[in-house]
C-alpha cells in the first residue's frame, strides 16, 4: 500500500452530523433514527468529499458513537456520497457488559488510543488534519495526539494524563503501547474545531496557531484553502452546499469571512487571492457560477469585499504564533470538571 | 431552480458604543441575540478593534455578527446637536446611515437619546402622512394585556415632539396601537388620550380636537380620555400625549419608583420590625420586581420613521440589550412601519380633503 500524502481524521457527532445526545431522550432519538433522518451540517459533506478527492488523501472517521450504530451511520455516509478509508466506533455494549460505566462517556481513554492505533496501523502520512467539535474534549485529545506523535510528550507524562482522565488500567496499557508503535513526526498541521456549542473562541487560544475554531464549514474551507488543501472552486462548492441547505445566506457567509479575519485566522492576502481565483473561474468557466438563484458573481465578490472593507484596517486580534507546552493533566482535569458542571446544569453550554 | 435566499433575515444594526456600560454590555447582549435569533444578522457599529477583542470572549454565532467600524462615538452627556455635528463618524451616525442605505433593517441604541433621535431624524424619512416622530415608552401597570399577558402599557410621545397638534396626536395613537398590537400581541389595544379629565371637552384644544378625530376618523379601540391616576392602573394599553407632557409623566413615574425603593431602604435600616416586615415580603417584592423589570422589555421605540428604531435604556445590561434587539427583530418581521403606513393612509382617506394636514417628509 502506498503511503497516503495526507490523512484527514474526522469525528462524527456534532462535527459532521447534527446530533443531540445531551439528554436520555436525545440518546433514544439518536439510536432509533434512520440514515435518512440524520442530518449533516451544511457544507460538511461537500468538504469531506473534496478532501477525499485529493490524490493520496485518506479519510479516517473516529467517533464515540456505539459500534451498534455502524450500519446506520455507514448508510448515512453512503447516502451523502462520502467515502472513507477507516471507520472506528466505540464498543459501548462491551463497556456496559463489563460494568465499566465510566468508560461510556470517557473521551480521552477511548479516542486517544483509537487515533494512535489508526496511525500505527497504516502507512504513515507526512501530514494530518483533524476535525472535531467543542462539545467534549476534542481540542485536548487532538493536540495531545499531535504532541505525542511529534515526540513532545514523554511516556511517563502520558501515563499521568491517562490517570487524570480516569482511564481503566487496561486502557492505559493499550494507549501507552499504541503511542510506542505510532510513527513519529510533527505531522498534524491543522486542528479544526466546529463550534457546535458556540463556545467562546478565546478559550482555544492556549492551543496555539495549529487549532482553528470555526462556526461553520465555509470557515473551515477558507482555512483549508489558505493551507493549500482546497482550491477556489472547491471552496465555492462548499459555499453552494451551504446556500442550498437554506440555513445560510450570502451575507452569513460573508460575515464568516469577516469573523475569521477579525480573529486573525485568515489573512487578507489569502482573501484577495481567493477572490482573484474565483474571478478567474467566473471568466474561464462561467457555467460553474451560473445559477439562476444567485446574484451575479461581481455582486457576490462585492459582498465579501465590503465585509473586509468595513473593518477599515482595524488590526485583527493577535492569535499566538507559538505555543507553550500544554499542561495536559490540568486540561483534562478542567474538562472533567466542566463535564460534571454541564451534567448538573442539564447540558447547558459553558 | 428554487431561490436560495428564501427566509428574509432581520438585519439589526446596533450602536455598540452607546450606553453607560458600552461597549462590553452591548456586545454581550448582541452576542446572546446572535444565538437566540435564528434569522437575524447583528451588525455592530463601533471601534472594530475593541469589538473584535470583546467578541471572542463571548458565546456567540460569529457568522451572524458583523462588525462595521466607526472611529467616534457620542458620550452620554454630550449635547446632541453639537456632538452629531462634530463627530460625523460617530457610531450612532454611522448606524443610522447604514439603515438609511439599506444595509440594515432596524436600529438599536442604548446611547445618548437626543443624539440617537437626531441621527435618525437627519437620515431617515418619515412615513408618508406622519408629520412628527414619537418616542414611546413602556411602564408597568396593575392590569395585564394581550396574548402575552403583558404587564406593560405604552405611553407616547415621551420627548421627541414637544408640542403636538391634534393630527400629530391621532397619528401617535395609530403608531402606538400598531406597536402594541405587534409587540404585545394585543389584537385590539385600548387607546386613550391623556388629559385633565375624562370628559371629551376637557384639556387643551389639540387634545379636544384629537378626541373628536379619534372617534370619527379611525377604527382604533379608542376609549376616550384618561387622567394621570389611570396610568399605573393600566386602564389603557396605549396612552397618547405630546412629548412635553409625556416626558414629565415618565420622569415622575421613575421618580416615584426610586423614592419607594429609597423609603424601603430607610425602613430596612431604621427599625427591626420594619426590617422583618420587608423580609417577610421579600419574595413577593422580588416577583413584583421581575414582573415589572424594564430590562425584560428591551427598550422604547421611536415611531414614525420608515425604519424601526429601539432606544434601549442608557443603563442597559446585556440582558436588556438582547431584549431590545429581539423587539427590533420582531417589529421588523411584523412590518411595524408598514402597519403604521397603512393606518395613516386609512386615516387620510377617511378625512375630507380640506381637513387633511400637509404631508411633510424627511424631517422629524
Amino acid at each position: 500500500m502506498n503511503p497516503p500524502r495526507h490523512v484527514f481524521r474526522w469525528d462524527l457527532d456534532k462535527t459532521y452530523l447534527r446530533t443531540e445526545f445531551d439528554s436520555v431522550g436525545d440518546l433514544f432519538k439518536n439510536a432509533f433514527e434512520t440514515a435518512a433522518d440524520k442530518q449533516a451540517y451544511p457544507g460538511a459533506t461537500a468538504l469531506l468529499r473534496a478532501l477525499r478527492a485529493g490524490e493520496g488523501h485518506r479519510v479516517c472517521i473516529i467517533s464515540g458513537s456505539p459500534s451498534q450504530m455502524r450500519t446506520v451511520l455507514a448508510a448515512k455516509l453512503a447516502l451523502d456520497g462520502v467515502e472513507f478509508d477507516e471507520f472506528v466506533l466505540k464498543n459501548n455494549l462491551k463497556n456496559i457488559m463489563r460494568g465499566r460505566f465510566r468508560a461510556l462517556r470517557a473521551q480521552v481513554p477511548y479516542k486517544l488510543p483509537a487515533l494512535l492505533e489508526s496511525r500505527a496501523g497504516s502507512p504513515p502520512a507526512p501530514a494530518e488534519t483533524l476535525f472535531g467539535d467543542d462539545a467534549e474534549a476534542d481540542a485536548i485529545i487532538y493536540c495531545l495526539y499531535a504532541d505525542l506523535v511529534a515526540g513532545k510528550v514523554a511516556m511517563n507524562d502520558l501515563a499521568r494524563i491517562l490517570e487524570a482522565a480516569r482511564a481503566y488500567p487496561d486502557e492505559v496499557t493499550r494507549t501507552l503501547a499504541a503511542a510506542e508503535r505510532a510513527p513519529r513526526g510533527d505531522v498534524v498541521g491543522r486542528v479544526i474545531i466546529h463550534l457546535d456549542r458556540r463556545s467562546p473562541t478565546a478559550g482555544f487560544r492556549r492551543f496555539g496557531p495549529r487549532l482553528v475554531p470555526v462556526y461553520n464549514y465555509f470557515q473551515a474551507a477558507l482555512v483549508l484553502y489558505a493551507d493549500g488543501l482546497l482550491d477556489a472552486r472547491q471552496v465555492l462548492f462548499i459555499a453552494f452546499e451551504m446556500l442550498d441547505s437554506r440555513q445560510y445566506q450570502l451575507p452569513i457567509l460573508a460575515n464568516s469571512l469577516q469573523d475569521l479575519i477579525r480573529r486573525n485566522r485568515f489573512a487578507q492576502p489569502s482573501a484577495l487571492r481567493l477572490a482573484d481565483e474565483l474571478r478567474e473561474v467566473a471568466r474561464t468557466a462561467p457555467s460553474t457560477l451560473a445559477r439562476a438563484d444567485l446574484p451575479p458573481f461581481e455582486d457576490i465578490a462585492r459582498a465579501f469585499t465590503d465585509r473586509v472593507r468595513e473593518l477599515k484596517g482595524a488590526p485583527p486580534l493577535p492569535w499566538p504564533d507559538t505555543i507553550a507546552p500544554l499542561d495536559y493533566v490540568a486540561l483534562v482535569d478542567e474538562e472533567h470538571d466542566n463535564r460534571r458542571k454541564r451534567g448538573r446544569r442539564g447540558a447547558a453550554p459553558p | 431552480m428554487r431561490a436560495i435566499i428564501a427566509p428574509r433575515m432581520q438585519r439589526i444594526v446596533v450602536d455598540a458604543m452607546g450606553g453607560d456600560h458600552a461597549p462590553e454590555e452591548i456586545v454581550k447582549g448582541a452576542a446572546e441575540a446572535s444565538i437566540a435569533l435564528a434569522d437575524a444578522e447583528i451588525i455592530l457599529v463601533g471601534d472594530a478593534a475593541t469589538l473584535g477583542a470583546i467578541l471572542p470572549r463571548l458565546r456567540h454565532d460569529g457568522a451572524r455578527v458583523r462588525v462595521h467600524h466607526a472611529s467616534q462615538y457620542v458620550e452620554m452627556d454630550e449635547k446632541p446637536a453639537e456632538a452629531i455635528a462634530a463627530k460625523p463618524d460617530a457610531s450612532i451616525v454611522v448606524a443610522a446611515e447604514l439603515v438609511a442605505a439599506g444595509e440594515g433593517d432596524a436600529l438599536v441604541s442604548a446611547g445618548n437619546t437626543g443624539a440617537s433621535v437626531l441621527a435618525c431624524a437627519r437620515r431617515w424619512k418619515l412615513i408618508a402622512g406622519v408629520r412628527r416622530a414619537a418616542l414611546a415608552s413602556v411602564y408597568p401597570t396593575e392590569l395585564r394585556r394581550g396574548d402575552k399577558n403583558d404587564p406593560f402599557s405604552l405611553i407616547l410621545d415621551v420627548g421627541a415632539t414637544i408640542d403636538a397638534s391634534a393630527e400629530d396626536l391621532v397619528t401617535f395613537a395609530i403608531m402606538g396601537s400598531a406597536y402594541a398590537g405587534l409587540v404585545s400581541k394585543n389584537r385590539r389595544p385600548r387607546v386613550a388620550l391623556l388629559s385633565n379629565g375624562t370628559e371629551a371637552g376637557k384639556g387643551p384644544a389639540a387634545v379636544v380636537a384629537a378626541h373628536q378625530m379619534l372617534l370619527e376618523a379611525t377604527e382604533l379601540n379608542f376609549i376616550g380620555n384618561v387622567e394621570g391616576l389611570d396610568i399605573p392602573r393600566g386602564v389603557a394599553d396605549v396612552i397618547v400625549c405630546n412629548g412635553f407632557v409625556g416626558n414629565v409623566v415618565l420622569k415622575m413615574l421613575e421618580g416615584i419608583s426610586e423614592t419607594v425603593v429609597r423609603l424601603a431602604r430607610y425602613a430596612h435600616k431604621e427599625r427591626l420590625a420594619w426590617r422583618l416586615g420587608l423580609m417577610a415580603l421579600s419574595s413577593a417584592l422580588s416577583q413584583l420586581k421581575a414582573v415589572t423589570d424594564w430590562q425584560q422589555y428591551g427598550g422604547a421605540p421611536l415611531l414614525g420613521f420608515e425604519h424601526v428604531f429601539i432606544k434601549a435604556h442608557g443603563r442597559s445590561s446585556a440582558h436588556a440589550v438582547t431584549n431590545a434587539i429581539k423587539v427590533a427583530a420582531k417589529a421588523q418581521a411584523g412590518d411595524l412601519c408598514g402597519h403604521i403606513a397603512r393606518g395613516v393612509a386609512e386615516l387620510s382617506a377617511r378625512r375630507p380633503p380640506a381637513a387633511r394636514p400637509p404631508v411633510l417628509e424627511g424631517s422629524a
